[in-house]
């Protein structure tokens, strides 16, 4: 089967009408046309992921971010960049390929970035969630204790909480990487990827921040990136399966890239 | 000076501030526009955003973000008009009603949200003046949010080129470096690193705010650590991640975007000092909003 014949199946299965206008799912890099002798799925295609897949014996990687290191993978900057040349001879010498899936995945029934985002931080009833999944109650606790248990449960080194850790919450609401809901009145937390600190559509943390000051009981977590997401592209291994037969598909996740 | 700019000039001389009468802060922000000069249309970022202009001033603060932290601050210190860098209504609209929904969920913040409300109304009751001071900061030639920043870390003698933005620190590795910008900056919990962290570290370049993925590409080799407010993490952050694993010992520290814009807001009181001279200025700085789960 060949990279162009594995998206072709994709497109067929993913349950909503294909959007070829679409510059995020295309194939970035490699020959469309080679054999696949193995999918990865990865929430980035960073470097060292590559390597690992590519260690593996999995030569296409079906990633939910980009490539080159900006939304559209526009590379017209990039032609005399050491590291791009670097990673883009990695991939053509290993005669790999990469697609990426990101737009149809938020668009999918469930959508298994949030599915993943939720199993993450521990929170239940999660396995059909769309993009936008509403408000989910947990049992009443402080926002330092659930924060606490986010971190243990996930693992996430780096994520980055505000608020009072002593403010009574039980609403969270959750979206996945850089699609961080805005707080809402019905809301006390709200779980995110990540989001632009000031100056944007709709600035949580100081919103939270002041909520705060005010003796109004709101908290953020801002989890990462592509730890937030990473989940999901294990759930999208099984959902290949089955209709991708006779090749070998596993997830191979991308680093958590921080240390503090 | 083009003929518009002496206008300007010309305009700000004729504003009357008498010893006797405080200044209003629509008089004080004239002052402050004719001598950044530049246009200040009343559909850009920097304007007044709260409070009433014609409220005589005792005493101005400047911050990175008017938050309701610094504003609590301002009003016991009887500084009554303050300047901030970054939005005080969350978002860019900066509490005006939005015409047309765009981006990621709506933008701007309803007028009976709760946290909206109360913050209005301790501005209000308190007589405090805000006004946002953003882009024409910012594009002074000199700078300031990178000297600031440079001078709160203790670097400031270790500048390569006047007109720059690297510093050649005294050597140490990573780790240290952060450890120092951590203290220097009294940083909780926004800090982020990537690279190798006993990596020796001399040449570093300081971004204050956000940093697209251009000036990174174009720049990230010339430096052992990069400084920068905030980055997008699948975009720049992925980047030197990247460089990392291709066997390059630099390396990238995200402090957060408002801790790397208090210092310059230090140095805009500085600057304010020498023109209006005739009222108390305060820096008060928004500081580290994060923390992390224990």
């Amino acid at each position: 089967m060949t990279g162009r014949e594995v998206v072709d199946l994709i497109k067929k299965n993913v349950g909503v009408p294909w959007n070829e206008q679409s510059t995020r799912d295309t194939f970035k890099v490699g020959n469309p046309d080679s054999t696949v002798k193995g999918i990865a799925t990865t929430m980035m295609v960073t470097f060292g992921m590559l390597k690992r897949a590519h260690e593996a014996g999995l030569n296409m990687v079906i990633s939910h971010e980009d490539t080159y290191w900006n939304d559209r993978d526009d590379t017209k900057d990039l032609t005399s960049n050491a590291l791009y040349k670097t990673k883009t001879d990695y991939i053509l010498k290993n005669d790999m390929i990469v697609w990426r899936m990101h737009d149809h995945m938020h668009s999918m029934h469930p959508d298994y970035t949030v599915v993943g985002e939720l199993r993450s931080v521990g929170i239940k009833g999660g396995e059909n969630a769309d993009m936008r999944p509403g408000v989910f109650t947990i049992p009443e606790t402080t926002l330092g204790e659930f924060a606490s248990q986010v971190k243990r449960i996930s693992g996430f080194r780096a994520s980055r909480c505000v608020g009072d850790p002593k403010a009574k919450i039980g609403k969270i609401l959750v979206g996945p990487g850089y699609a961080t809901p805005r707080m809402t009145p019905e809301a006390d937390v709200v779980i995110g990827g990540e989001q632009q600190e000031a100056d944007g559509s709709f600035d949580n943390v100081e919103y939270v921040a002041d909520a705060a000051s005010l003796g109004i009981a709101k908290g953020l977590i801002m989890l990462g990136h592509v730890v937030s997401e990473q989940a999901g592209m294990e759930d999208m291994v099984k959902w290949l399966g089955t209709f991708v037969k006779g090749i070998p598909i596993q997830f191979v996740p991308a680093e958590e890239p921080f240390w503090t | 000076m083009n003929r518009r700019r002496f206008t300007v000039l010309a305009g700000a001389a004729a504003i009357p501030l008498p010893g006797a009468a405080a200044p209003t802060a629509q008089d004080v922000v004239q002052r402050i526009q004719a001598t950044l000069g530049g246009e200040w249309p009343v559909t850009g970022p920097d304007g007044f955003k709260v409070g009433d202009p014609s409220t005589p001033v005792k005493g101005i603060a400047t911050t990175a973000m008017a938050t309701v932290d610094v504003l609590k601050q301002a009003s016991k210190a009887g500084m009554n008009l303050v300047l901030t860098y970054e939005p005080t209504f969350f978002g860019r609209q900066d509490g005006q009603v939005s015409q047309s929904a765009r981006g990621r969920g709506f933008g701007g913040v309803a007028q009976d949200d709760p946290v909206y409300k109360a913050k209005r109304e301790f501005i209000e009751k308190n007589g405090l003046v805000v006004f946002r001071l953003h882009d024409h900061w910012q594009a002074r030639k000199e700078n300031d949010m990178v000297s600031g920043l440079a001078e709160s870390l203790g670097w400031n003698k270790y500048r390569v080129k006047p007109d720059d933005v690297l510093y050649d620190i005294p050597a140490a590795t990573a780790e240290e470096t952060v450890g120092l910008i951590r203290n220097k900056l009294n940083l909780r919990g926004g800090l982020r690193a990537v690279g190798d962290r006993g990596a020796r570290v001399r040449r570093v370049m300081l971004h204050p705010g956000a940093m697209t993925p251009a000036l990174m590409w174009q720049r990230y080799s010339e430096v052992d650590l990069l400084v920068a407010g905030e980055v997008r993490e699948w975009e720049n952050t992925f980047y030197a991640a990247d460089i990392y694993t291709a066997g390059e010992k630099r390396g990238l520290v995200t402090i957060g975007r408002v801790v790397s814009e208090d210092p310059g807001m230090r140095a805009c009181a500085g600057w304010l000092k020498t023109v209006v001279k005739e009222l108390p200025v305060q820096w008060i700085p928004a500081g580290d909003l994060y923390w992390r789960a224990v």
